[in-house]
């Protein structure tokens, strides 16, 4: 019976794809869209450096170390991970384990994601393992970025 | 005829427009797309990368790589510059927006499963200018060469340093020697305006091919 409910299920997925023609033509209705779209976007980057100018503290001075430093938002976590990774195993001490985890494993395994994961559905009720590894990795990120903040 | 007749018919005996336009024009835009807000992501990002290519142009009318100027055309740009202040702004917000973009519309993808087969290697394209995106802002966080640069950039090469085996080659290759300083900061610019821009354009020719020649993914 779920046998066949898959089967079933596999064939209305290949029904569906046709489903791309059966749209609005790219001209002029989806570009309009994207005119529109673009004019927000692009209104709120120029209210934004209006509202907030991008700033200049002082010369760079390679004798006067300031605190806090920050790097850009995006790379946070990974100063942020250093900071919470204080383990060293065997011989990897605990400082090459902080600095290749958040880095390069993680973009090895973000390379990879298509070839892990071999389940075809798109569905995302079938996808529960998938959905909820992309969980536990965005509140990863997020939490290794407030630990940098809060520690640093 | 009307003069936009006439003008269409002079391009269309040089151009083929006849032939030309219809397949860009007429192609179908699935219904969800038009509707679904999740889909603009990536135009966003395309937008953001657009509008940091001309005002990036116009700042490197003014920005001198050299320790000795960097920071003081800076601050020429900020004060003196006719908009120079709201042209380094919007290339400022422009980068945050864009990077922000890029990771929401990979994180859609991602839980769209729109990276299943055929697009594998557009997912691995796409990865690869999430990287590109990242290292540059990470090349031009030194360029004003003020006292949050200098330090971010140091403890940032110290980190990519420290990455077994190959650390050491990138800190070297990014540093240009064993100190943050002149030769850092004309490497710095030289990856951030010309080394990164032809990557990421080929790169997101590759994106935009794959995404017209798979259509965009059909369900949910
Ligand atoms: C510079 C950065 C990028 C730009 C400008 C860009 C642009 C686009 C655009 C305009 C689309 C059409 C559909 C949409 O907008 O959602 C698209 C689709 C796609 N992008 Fe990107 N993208 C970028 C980065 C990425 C990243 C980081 C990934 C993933 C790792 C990625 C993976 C994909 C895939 C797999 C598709 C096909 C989606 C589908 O068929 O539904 N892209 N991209």
């Amino acid at each position: 019976m779920a046998l066949i409910k898959v089967e079933k299920h596999e064939i209305d997925e290949t029904e569906h794809e046709p489903v791309r023609v059966r749209g609005f033509p790219f001209f002029p209705h989806f570009l309009l869209r994207e005119v529109v779209v673009m004019c927000l976007i692009a209104g709120s980057i120029i209210l934004l450096a209006s509202l907030f100018p991008a700033g200049l503290l002082k010369p760079a001075d390679p004798f006067d170390t300031p605190s806090p430093i920050y790097p850009e938002w995006y790379f946070l976590y990974v100063f942020g991970f250093l900071k919470f990774w204080t383990w060293g195993i065997g011989p990897i001490e605990a400082k090459t384990i902080g600095v290749t985890l958040p880095m390069v494993i993680w973009y090895g395994i973000l390379f990879l994601v298509p070839f892990i994961d071999r389940n075809p559905s798109t569905d995302i009720r079938k996808r529960k393992v998938a959905v909820a590894l992309g969980v536990i990795a965005v509140l990863g990120i997020l939490y290794f970025t407030y630990y940098s903040i809060v520690h640093h | 005829m009307s003069l936009s007749e006439k003008l269409y018919k002079w391009f269309d005996e040089r151009l083929k427009l006849r032939e030309l336009l219809p397949p860009i024009v007429k192609h179908p835009a699935p219904e969800k797309v038009t509707s679904n807000p999740l889909y603009c992501l990536g135009g966003t990002a395309f937008l953001c990368f657009l509008i940091l290519v001309v005002t990036g142009m116009f700042l490197a009318m003014y920005y001198k790589p050299t320790p000795v100027e960097a920071y003081n055309s800076v601050k020429r740009i900020m004060t003196e510059v006719p908009m120079g202040s709201l042209i380094r702004s919007i290339h400022h917000w422009a980068a945050n927006t864009m990077i922000a973009a890029v990771m929401l519309h990979m994180m859609r993808i991602y839980f769209m499963g729109a990276y299943k087969k055929p697009r594998e290697l557009n997912w691995v394209v796409g990865v690869s200018l999430l990287l590109i995106t990242t290292t540059f802002g990470f090349s031009g966080y030194l360029l004003p060469w003020d006292q949050l640069a200098f330090w971010a950039t140091k403890i940032g090469t110290g980190i990519a340093g420290s990455i077994p085996v190959i650390g050491v080659y990138i800190s070297l290759i990014l540093v240009g020697g064993t100190d943050i300083g002149a030769e850092t900061l004309t490497r710095f610019y030289a990856i951030h305006v010309l080394i990164l821009p032809a990557t990421i354009v080929v790169l997101l020719v590759l994106h935009f091919m794959m995404v017209r020649l798979q259509g965009i993914s059909g369900r949910l």
